[in-house]
């Protein structure tokens, strides 16, 4: 079989497996989040916590009880990192720097999982696994719960409600992450990955050096890091590395667990709203872009138009002989289009075109099917912009699923799309600016441009992958893209409770003829283009200096 | 008032007249102080980068960063323009409205029973005011008459010279300042407050001087403002990557649009100038403006921009039946003799009763009997007319020594059995038929034996069941308010092609539903004339009130119609929706038009570095100069060419959503992709023979 | 608790809440997952180690001398960038771009580094090691032209410039310490074609790849069958057995263990 053809058929797969899982699993999630009844361990964990499950918050409230978490998850996991060396399982690491420690804890409570450390080198077994790992499962849940509040504002009818956040993000952990998880790890665990409690130990190689294997447990935070889309690798070549992703048939388990919440929450958007076709519409916006998005990057990876890769004869640099070139680029889409950032080939070493695919995937803001929630709330701000201009051009006020998207819905929805390229465009421009700043570029030419545009793309967007040549772990840096990784995930949530807020209060509009649908193939062309030329218009400048320029040479 | 002709007049306006744009031109330019243009925050940002470039060119002229600071300031003044024109139309209107507005003096009179009065100045006139005018004087405000009947002139205000009638009690009672008293005299209790009279507002409105931004207008304002914010962020921190791009090719001599110091300031400005949505923020208010106007040209007043906008969202629709449904009258649709009486014969005594019957209805039948049985109408002397009373509730005529008389079934028929006739069931069956199916039945009879029946029939006016196939096309559901009994009205409902009725409506029946559609998120429009109606249509989200109405109708509602006709409610709702589509449809060409302005843009200012850039140069554009400099003239040219398309509103025909949308994105979308890639290369071929340009 | 105010509960709510889960998540779910791990899969828990515990099957190791010479009766694996080469503390990418052909004092460009690579790995196995952008003396064949000469940027001088000419102009050495930046870049393709694989020549992104390409095993399979006096035939056959074909028939690429290989040699 042709490598492009086996490549096409992993592509195929893929999508037929969400696909298989999509319905039930959306079913699933809706039932978790629309349920009042409490399950034994749930009511156990609220009394542990003091808070009453029954009462829903306003949205206020609830950004309050979602900023307050964060808050503490940042201190606790600075804090573990700072004293790993007087806790267990230190495997004999030091303290993490304090700006290192800073910009991880951030990078990991906003679902971003940046990584300014190599894992091996820098971080404790209990460092990785109940400070890291257990914000891979709350990130994740946070991210579904502002998803799930936004959705309620649409769903309801002047209601002054959004839910509650405590049992939002007790039952996405509980009921959602952690099955999937511990399923997941074993399977993980059954393909290669390691699951011990181990330091490295010596072994002499076969021609009498030495090599230390590594331990850890790997496969249990391998498992939520690419289910949450949180991308923050055991070790720092992340999933390119074997103890992480030993076979080409975990590498395709990895880019399905990736995908699967993202894709699958539309569905329970179409039920919370009552409307599976509006779930179908969602769908299709985010199957078409990250289908167009895997299409290109294969190509333009399989082609390896650059003068290394044409030297070479293939875009092998950078890249596993198990996985191949198809493979690791289907994995580079999926893991930038979520807001994963895990990476199993390093996209440095991409060709410029293929590289500039990952970056405009997360410059689309990650929506297609973006993080986990994260990438619905983004969406739906995208299909609120779209219904604002086309609802004018079909003559009524514009209203998305009965909601009319007025003058205080379409400024949080303004606000949401400014922050992001704001925050990527300012940082990048910073540092470009600065001489001392440029030298962490490794690479020369546009193409060092590139690493820095990458960087706070990533930052910003909540990633977390990197064009790695990229040296980060300075204090400048370290601040920086943690100011961008802290601004770029906690004030959309705001926004986007805020609007669900908004929502929630508004009595819903009938629709009739005269309404704009927001179903049909039309509406999702539209949002695929808004989507497209927002993006194009912000970026093209800056895309154009880098990986344009690079790959027009 | 005319009777409305149904004639299928869309949505449209005026020609733009070329004239009309050099006479706001003195407007235009006062305009630009920024005091006035910070309302505007895509121009404000323009006008900046026009003084920032001017200032530039000043220390560092050329022949391309003068022609580009005379473009900015170009792009500036025609978005001036834009606002200046739609504002012009409407100082021409108040200018007509003012010549009505001649200080008029006032017969005050101390109370109504008085006989005198005092001479006082209209202006000084309060509420609550008696004030007598006589034939040939100017009413001195706006009022309710309270005694007497009068013909007044309201050319003034509704353009109509016919004159309309006048008096105290039911719902023509109110009068507007600046009209005039052509017979008899009339009483008039003032309403207005000073200096708050119907003309001021009129004036007020169609000037546009406190024009408040609609919602609509303001959310797309923020969004407009957002897209700037961004492409602001977008062009300034290019700067740093620009220099650290020229840094790392230290072979590449320095051009106009890129040296050491990254791109220069003129060009900068430029490619902002091109990116930030300014065709659409030129034109928005204009838009909004000519919206207004396009209203006022109906003569319809609209006492808010909110309210023109709510009628593009008006999702039911209560039109009143009598007037607006029907042609106000009922006429005769049949004659339907009993069993020994020919149609011939009947129809000559239904004439013959009718002849001298002024009312529609008698008028009807006369007509009816001649174009249906060839009855000429006669002259007939000698007549003894017998008028229609409360009390017999028939009319009729003795003429040699017959007596025909036609009326109310019970009453004809009681008519019949005392002068010893014995009427048949077969009537009381036609009767009832005829009720039955929403007609109005009157009996003929001819001493002591009944001839037949009329069929009485309101008659639906031409073309209205397509124009609510269109409405239901649009998504508005229409209901016909009538106080005709469940069964009639059902029967007209279903003529007409209406969705629904209400029968047997009371002002509080109408307040009722409206609430309940709006319960529903759904927006409300009525149209209203009398007081009682004042109630519902302060309730609805679009009240329409009639001009002829009175003064309480005009206060509750939001809207004037000036020559009352009721179905002008259609019209005012597709104005509503032109309003927003415009909007819409120019927002979206404005942001489409970016691409071809960084296909321009960007390789001529970067090719230079990265030679491989010049790919994207897909126009082919002459030099880097050009290319700027034709994106800017386009972008301020593209202005230009879209204020009649602002002023007019586009094209819009009844549809569903999903089809106007689709219509919409193909001509604006797609045409705002395609229309700048065009327009820059030919401006390009244009120019690139100037100095300078290569 | 009902007593305090609002914005203290959610607090103390978040307090409690992230011990709450750390406990469950962090310390409880790894622990259970570990023992049901090392239950049920406890060769694959552990790290896959291989027989005779000369490392894990699936972490690349060199097979070269102290020197860092290939040992040549082993095959031999991918360049790694993991500190000195497959080390499993230091993992880490090459992380060069795909435009990156000019060396500077400091480091080699990617191009010459694979040009270098390919020409040692052709003196190795005794084949061509010449390819596309890649000088003779193995540096990346790139040019700064400039309007009256061209410099072979990556060829220090006294090196013979690869081409004499360039569009007219005479093509220079490079001489060290010379700025050269403000030259016109220029790769020159050539005409020569691989014949050593893509794999052998670039580094792998976790520097820890434990597999090479089946053409690069065959290419690679004479030299160990005549170094060991084993047949080719079995060296082939040995090559297949330690295969890994597709999964499921489409996933990945079919890849050669080269410790598993090389283990097997040895014990034949």
């Amino acid at each position: 079989m042709s490598t492009t053809l086996a490549g096409m058929l992993f592509i195929a797969s893929l999508i037929a497996a969400v696909a298989l899982v999509w319905k039930p699993f959306g079913d699933h999630m809706y039932r978790v989040y629309s349920t009042t009844r409490h399950n034994r361990a749930e009511r156990v964990i609220y009394r542990l916590l003091g808070v009453r499950a029954d009462a829903e918050q306003s949205w206020g409230v609830y950004a309050r009880g979602l900023l307050a978490f964060s808050v503490v998850s940042i201190l606790v996991v600075y804090g573990i990192q700072r004293l790993q060396d007087k806790l267990p399982l230190s495997v004999g690491m030091k303290p993490v720097t304090d700006h290192i420690a800073w910009n991880t804890a951030i990078s990991f409570v906003t679902n971003t999982n940046w990584q300014a450390y190599s894992g091996e080198s820098t971080m404790g077994h209990l460092t990785q696994m109940a400070a890291l790992a257990v914000q891979n499962f709350v990130s994740a849940a946070v991210g579904m719960a502002v998803a799930i509040a936004l959705v309620r504002g649409f769903a309801r009818r002047k209601a002054g409600t959004i839910g509650n956040f405590w049992v939002d993000l007790v039952r996405g952990t509980i009921r959602i992450l952690l099955p999937i998880a511990f399923v997941g790890a074993l399977v993980l665990v059954a393909g290669g990955l390691i699951q011990n409690f181990a330091g490295p130990h010596e072994v002499s190689t076969l021609t009498g050096g030495t090599q230390a294997i590594t331990g850890g447990p790997v496969a249990s935070q391998e498992v939520i890091k690419e289910l949450g889309t949180n991308g923050g690798g055991f070790y720092n070549v992340n999933s390119a590395h074997p103890f992480e992703n030993a076979a080409t048939w975990t590498n395709w388990f990895e880019i399905f667990l990736i995908l699967v919440i993202p894709f699958s929450l539309t569905r329970t958007f179409g039920r919370l709203v009552g409307q599976v076709r509006q779930g179908y519409a969602i769908l299709a916006v985010m199957g078409v872009l990250a289908l167009a998005s895997v299409l290109l990057t294969n190509v333009f990876e399989l082609s390896g138009n650059a003068t290394v890769p044409q030297a070479v004869g293939a875009a092998m640099e950078g890249k596993e002989v198990r996985f191949g070139v198809s493979n690791s680029a289907t994995f580079a889409a999926a893991t930038t289009l979520t807001s994963t950032g895990a990476v199993n080939s390093f996209h440095d070493s991409y060709t410029p075109f293929g590289g500039m695919m990952t970056l405009v995937n997360m410059m689309l803001g990650e929506v297609a099917p973006g993080g986990t929630g994260s990438g619905l709330y983004g969406m739906l701000i995208l299909a609120v912009i779209t219904v604002f201009v086309a609802g004018l051009m079909v003559g009524r006020t514009p209203e998305y699923l009965g909601k009319r998207i007025g003058a205080r819905e379409i400024k949080l929805a303004s606000l949401y799309f400014l922050v992001t390229p704001a925050l990527v465009l300012v940082g990048t421009a910073f540092a470009m600016g600065s001489a001392e700043q440029r030298a962490s570029m490794f690479n020369s030419g546009p193409h060092g441009l590139s690493e820095v545009l990458y960087a706070f793309t990533s930052a910003s967007n909540n990633n977390g992958s990197a064009f790695a040549g990229l040296t980060v772990n300075t204090p400048w840096y370290d601040v920086a893209l943690g100011l961008c990784m802290v601004f770029g995930r906690f004030l959309p949530i705001i926004l986007v409770l805020a609007l669900a807020g908004s929502l929630a209060a508004q009595a819903p509009v009938p629709a009739g003829a005269g309404t704009l649908p927001t179903h049909r193939p039309q509406f999702v062309g539209m949002v695929v283009g808004v989507t497209i030329i927002l993006v194009a218009l912000t970026f093209l400048p800056a895309l154009a200096l880098g990986p344009i320029a690079e790959g027009l040479s | 008032m005319s009777t409305p002709v149904l004639e299928k007049r869309r949505v449209g306006g005026g020609l733009l007249d070329p004239e009309q744009m050099i006479r706001s031109l003195p407007d235009a330019l006062r305009k630009l102080n920024p005091a006035t243009l910070w309302r505007n925050p895509v121009m404000l940002i323009v006008e900046a980068g026009a003084v920032f470039t001017t200032v530039l060119a000043v220390f560092d002229p050329s022949f391309f960063a003068w022609a580009i600071v005379v473009w900015l300031w170009l792009t500036v003044i025609f978005a001036n323009l834009a606002e200046a024109v739609a504002e012009g139309r409407g100082k021409a209107q108040a200018a007509t409205l003012r010549a009505a507005k001649r200080d008029t003096t006032a017969r005050r009179l101390k109370s109504r029973a008085a006989t005198e009065w005092d001479v006082v100045g209209a202006p000084e006139l309060k509420q609550g005011d008696l004030v007598i005018v006589e034939a040939g004087e100017v009413i001195p405000g706006d009022g309710d008459v309270i005694e007497g009947i009068a013909s007044v002139d309201e050319s003034a205000i509704t353009g109509e010279s016919a004159p309309v009638i006048r008096e105290s009690g039911g719902d023509r009672s109110a009068v507007t300042g600046g009209t005039k008293v052509l017979s008899d005299r009339i009483i008039v209790k003032i309403t207005q407050k000073p200096g708050e009279s119907f003309i001021d507002r009129m004036i007020a409105l169609v000037e546009g001087a406190n024009r408040q931004k609609t919602p609509n207008e303001i959310a797309l304002n923020i969004l407009l403002a957002a897209l700037t914010i961004i492409f602001l962020v977008a062009t300034v921190t290019m700067q740093p990557l620009a220099i650290y791009s020229k840094l790392v090719n230290p072979g590449v001599p320095d051009s106009l649009a890129l040296n050491a110091d990254g791109v220069t300031g003129v060009v900068l400005v430029s490619l902002l100038v091109c990116l930030i949505p300014t065709t659409i923020g030129a034109l928005l208010s204009a838009i909004g403006i000519a919206g207004m106007d396009r209203l006022v040209q109906r003569n319809v007043l609209a006492m808010s921009g909110r309210a023109v906008e709510a009628a593009g969202d008006v999702s039911t629709l209560l039109l009143d039946k009598t007037g607006t449904i029907t042609l106000g009258n009922r006429q005769a649709a049949e004659f339907v003799p009993v069993d020994g009486v020919s149609e011939a014969e009947l129809a000559e005594a239904a004439q013959l009763s009718s002849l001298a019957d002024e009312t529609p209805e008698g008028r009807s039948i006369v007509v009816f009997a001649k174009q249906h049985y060839g009855l000429r109408e006669r002259e007939i002397h000698g007549a003894e007319w017998v008028p229609f009373t409360a009390q017999t509730r028939m009319s009729g005529v003795n003429f040699e020594g017959r007596e025909v008389r036609k009326g109310a079934a019970t009453a004809v028929m009681k008519w019949v059995r005392d002068a010893g006739g014995h009427p048949t069931d077969e009537v009381g069956h036609l009767v009832d038929g005829i009720s039955a199916s929403g007609g109005t039945p009157l009996v003929v009879a001819e001493k002591g034996r009944v001839l037949g029946v009329i069929h009485l029939k309101d008659v639906v006016k031409a073309g209205m069941r397509e124009r609510f196939d269109e409405m239901r096309r649009m998504g508005i559901r229409t209901v016909m308010i009538t106080g005709d009994n469940p069964l009639t009205a059902k029967a007209i409902a279903d003529e007409a092609g209406v969705d629904d009725f209400l029968a047997e409506a009371t002002p509080e029946d109408k307040l009722a539903l409206i609430k309940r559609e709006q319960e529903g998120g759904r927006l409300v429009a009525m149209t209203g004339d009398g007081t009682n109606d004042a109630p519902a249509l302060a309730q609805s989200d679009v009240g329409v009130a009639m001009n002829t109405g009175t003064s309480a109708a005009k206060e509750a509602g939001n809207m004037v119609d000036l020559d009352s006709n009721p179905t002008k409610l259609i019209e005012i709702v597709e104005i509503g929706k032109q309003l927003l589509i415009t909007r819409g449809a120019l927002t979206t060409f404005s942001i489409a038009n970016d691409i071809a302005k960084y296909f321009a843009i960007i390789p001529a200012m970067f090719a230079a570095v990265y030679p491989g850039l010049d790919a994207l140069n897909v126009m082919r554009l002459s030099s880097p100069q050009s290319a700027i400099l034709a994106a800017v003239i386009f972008n301020a040219l593209v202005i230009v060419a879209l204020i009649p398309l602002a002023l007019r509103g586009v094209r819009y025909r009844p549809s569903s959503a999903s089809k106007l949308l689709s219509r919409n994105l193909y001509v604006y979308g797609l045409g705002g992709i395609v229309a700048p890639f065009i327009g820059i290369k030919i401006i390009d071929l244009l120019i690139q023979f100037l100095p300078g340009m290569s | 608790m009902d007593r305090m105010p609002g914005w203290l509960r959610q607090h103390l709510a978040a307090l409690r809440a992230v011990a709450v889960l750390t406990v469950l998540l962090g310390l409880v779910y790894p622990l259970v997952t570990t023992g049901v791990a090392q239950a049920l899969f406890h060769h694959q828990a552990n790290g896959s180690l291989v027989e005779g515990g000369h490392g894990s099957s699936l972490i690349g190791q060199s097979f070269t001398d102290a020197d860092g010479n290939p040992v040549r009766k082993y095959f031999q694996s991918r360049p790694s960038a993991a500190g000195d080469g497959y080390d499993p503390t230091s993992t880490s990418a090459g992380n060069l771009g795909p435009e990156d052909v000019i060396d500077t004092p400091d480091r080699k460009s990617l191009l010459t580094q694979v040009c270098t690579r390919s020409k040692a790995i052709g003196e190795l196995e005794g084949v061509s090691g010449a390819r596309p952008y890649c000088t003779p003396d193995g540096v990346g064949a790139v040019l700064k032209v400039f309007p009256d000469k061209a410099v072979s940027v990556n060829q220090a001088c006294p090196a013979v410039p690869f081409v004499a000419t360039y569009e007219g102009r005479r093509v220079e050495c490079a001489r060290p310490g010379e700025d050269y930046a403000a030259g016109r870049t220029v790769p020159v393709r050539g005409d020569a074609t691989a014949v050593v694989p893509a794999d052998a020549v670039t580094a792998s992104g976790s520097g820890l790849d434990p597999h090479i390409s089946l053409a690069y095993a065959e290419l690679q399979a004479p030299r160990v069958a005549k170094e060991r006096g084993l047949d080719q035939a079995e060296v082939e056959r040995l090559i297949r057995q330690h295969t890994t074909g597709r999964a499921l028939g489409f996933m990945g690429e079919p890849a050669v263990n080269v410790l598993e290989l090389n283990l097997a040699l040895d014990r034949s």
